[in-house]
Formats: C-alpha cells, sequence, structure tokens
C-alpha cells in the first residue's frame, strides 16, 4: 500500500500537518504524545481525519507516522537537561504543576506508548532511561523548593 | 618475565570477551533494530548516522555529570547502571552489524572469480583490529562505565565503517547480495 504512495504527496500532508497543527502545540513532549495519540495500537496506524479528507487515509498515516519518527528521534537524542525543560513545558502548557504530572507519569509511564512502532529495543530503553531520570530530578527540583519555601516562613 | 605475564593475562582476558562476544552475537544475530529504525536504516548508510548519533548521547559525560549534580546518589548510580547496561547492548548491535556484513561477504566471495586477495587480507586483518578494539571497548565500558569509553567508541565506528566501505569496494559482483541481505532484514518493518 505504501509502496503506491507519492512521496510528494506525503510530503505535501506533512507540510501540512506542520503547518496547522503542529507548530502551534508548545514543545517537543507535547508534539509526540499528540502524534502517538492517533495511532491505532491494534494496527499501529495512523488515523486523523482532516488530513484523510484533504489528502487520502494512506497519505494522512504515512505522513503522521514521519513526523511522529521525527519527534521522536529530536527527544531521544536531547540531554536530560533538556529533557527537564521539555518536561516543565509540558507540564506547564497541560496547566498542570510538574509534580502532578512527575506522579502521573510515575505511574502510568505514557512514555513508553509514545514510542514509534519502528524503534529498536536499544533506542526504546535509551528514551525511557532518560525520562525516567528527568523525571526523578524534576521531583527533586519540587521538593528542594517546597522545604526552601518551608525554610523562608517565619518561625513562630 | 613479569611484564610478559601480563600481557598474556590481558591477551587472554581479552580474547575471552571477544569469543563471549561473538558468541551473545551469534545468538542473537543479525539486529539492525537494536541500533536504529526500519526506515533510518533502510537508507544508504542510514545506520551510520544514527549509531555514531546514538553513541555519542549514550558515551556523553554531560548527562551523568547532570544526573550527578542534581539527583541523589543512588539515583545517580542506577541511571549510571543503566547507561552501562545500554552501552553494552549498542556495542553488541553494532558487532552483530559488522559479524553480519563480514558472514555476506564471504557468502559473496565464495566462487567469485574477481577477488583480489590483498584487499581480503587487509579486510580479514581490519575485522580482527575491529574484534579486539570492540572487546577492549566491552572491558572498559563494563568496568569504568561509557564516558571512558567514548574515545574507543569513535575508532571501532571509523573501522566499521571503514569495512563496509570495504567489502563494497572489493566485491562489486558480491554487491547485490549483500544489499539484498540488508533490505530483506528491514523490508518487514516499512
Amino acid at each position: 500500500m505504501h509502496g503506491e504512495l507519492k512521496h510528494e504527496d506525503v510530503e505535501a500532508a506533512r507540510r501540512d500537518l506542520a503547518d496547522r497543527t503542529l507548530a502551534k502545540i508548545r514543545g517537543d513532549f507535547a508534539r509526540l504524545i499528540y502524534l502517538a495519540s492517533m495511532r491505532d495500537y491494534n494496527t499501529g496506524e495512523y488515523h486523523h481525519e482532516g488530513l484523510a479528507c484533504r489528502f487520502s487515509e494512506s497519505v494522512a498515516g504515512r505522513a503522521i507516522g514521519s513526523c511522529h519518527h521525527d519527534a521522536f528521534r529530536r527527544l531521544v537524542l536531547y540531554s536530560v537537561k533538556q529533557l527537564v525543560e521539555e518536561l516543565e513545558l509540558y507540564a506547564d502548557s497541560n496547566c498542570t504543576t510538574a509534580s502532578e504530572l512527575v506522579r502521573v507519569w510515575e505511574k502510568l509511564q505514557p512514555y513508553r506508548i509514545a514510542v514509534p512502532l519502528e524503534c529498536g529495543p536499544v533506542v526504546a530503553r535509551f528514551f525511557a532511561s532518560n525520562i525516567r531520570a528527568a523525571l526523578a530530578i524534576l521531583q527533586s527540583r519540587q521538593l528542594r523548593a517546597r522545604r526552601e519555601e518551608l525554610s523562608a516562613l517565619p518561625s513562630p | 618475565m613479569s611484564v610478559l605475564a601480563y600481557f598474556l593475562l590481558a591477551a587472554v582476558i581479552i580474547v575471552s570477551v571477544c569469543l563471549l562476544l561473538s558468541r551473545r552475537g551469534g545468538r542473537r544475530d543479525f539486529d539492525w533494530e537494536g541500533i536504529g529504525t526500519g526506515q533510518e536504516t533502510s537508507l544508504p548508510g542510514g545506520w551510520d548516522s544514527l549509531a555514531s548519533e546514538l553513541s555519542a548521547r549514550i558515551f556523553d559525560p554531560e548527562d551523568l555529570n547532570f544526573v550527578a549534580s542534581e539527583a541523589s546518589r543512588q539515583l545517580t548510580r542506577q541511571f549510571r547502571r543503566e547507561r552501562t547496561m545500554l552501552a553494552l547492548d549498542w556495542l553488541r548491535a553494532v558487532r552483530g552489524q559488522v559479524n553480519h556484513l563480514i558472514r555476506a561477504h564471504l557468502r559473496a566471495a565464495r566462487g567469485n572469480a574477481e577477488l583480489k586477495p590483498a584487499e581480503e587480507i587487509k579486510l580479514g586483518f581490519e575485522f580482527l583490529v575491529f574484534q579486539l578494539t570492540s572487546g577492549i571497548l566491552y572491558l572498559v565500558i563494563w568496568a569504568f562505565g561509557p564516558p571512558r569509553a567514548a574515545k574507543l567508541v569513535g575508532y571501532s565506528l571509523e573501522l566499521a565503517g571503514q569495512m563496509r566501505k570495504v567489502t563494497e569496494d572489493i566485491l562489486p559482483a558480491g554487491r547485490p547480495v549483500v544489499a539484498d541481505l540488508m533490505d530483506s532484514k528491514q523490508e518487514p518493518k516499512s
């Protein structure tokens, strides 16, 4: 099916998705989660109604997959320091606190299912390890800030 | 005399590690996916770029230093352990790629009239040096952690790239065979 797809069509769909949707999303983490959420967990195929109407179901699927791959590749090559900043930005843009994000992500580990299907096991483990470290650092920063706040309060 | 004994001991250890790695590599067989993604490896030379990019990240001390400065000792230890395991898995995957390449080359070389013995010997020597380097690299990573092994990684990748080029250059008739083998490993992912 994909063999019949024209490269130009997929490129046009990619540009469309990037300009209309991804450009409005703040941060690579949010983009990754958004793109992964368009994937059917049973088939691994991507679906986006608007994009499929403008192009075709298969072109849209290929374009989303390609954007997903790019977003993941960028994040996997980020340093842990950059990942911490990205997570802070992600929490901020989702109107949640960093500590709440850490609490939920440590339990649900949504970053595991945000990995593209064709990603190798070493890369996936590298990504998960970095995210876990970034979450732990975010948590320790939160704890440190709270402790400093408490110590700054005047003693009764 | 004692110096010779040390050299012998070191040689025995390195050869043992090489053998151990070869056996593990053989069991896992060839695993492009261990390094990159199907999409990237289907591009010519794609694994080279992702393998080197990923190695730069795995072996970069920046992350370890950052985690050590920000997190508890326990977390830092755990992070260091995870990085070491990842680096060892990465190395096994690179060795798997090289072993596969050499096997494919040998298969293509059998009965080929255009063989150049001098080039074949050069390739064999490079393969041996690569096996030795990666054996030492395995020991260094295991004993001291990935950041200490960074320079040796660059050298190993350079050797792997050279061997890939040599296998393509010296056996034009074997090129399609190698390409077919590589493609057949990647096709199911697209």
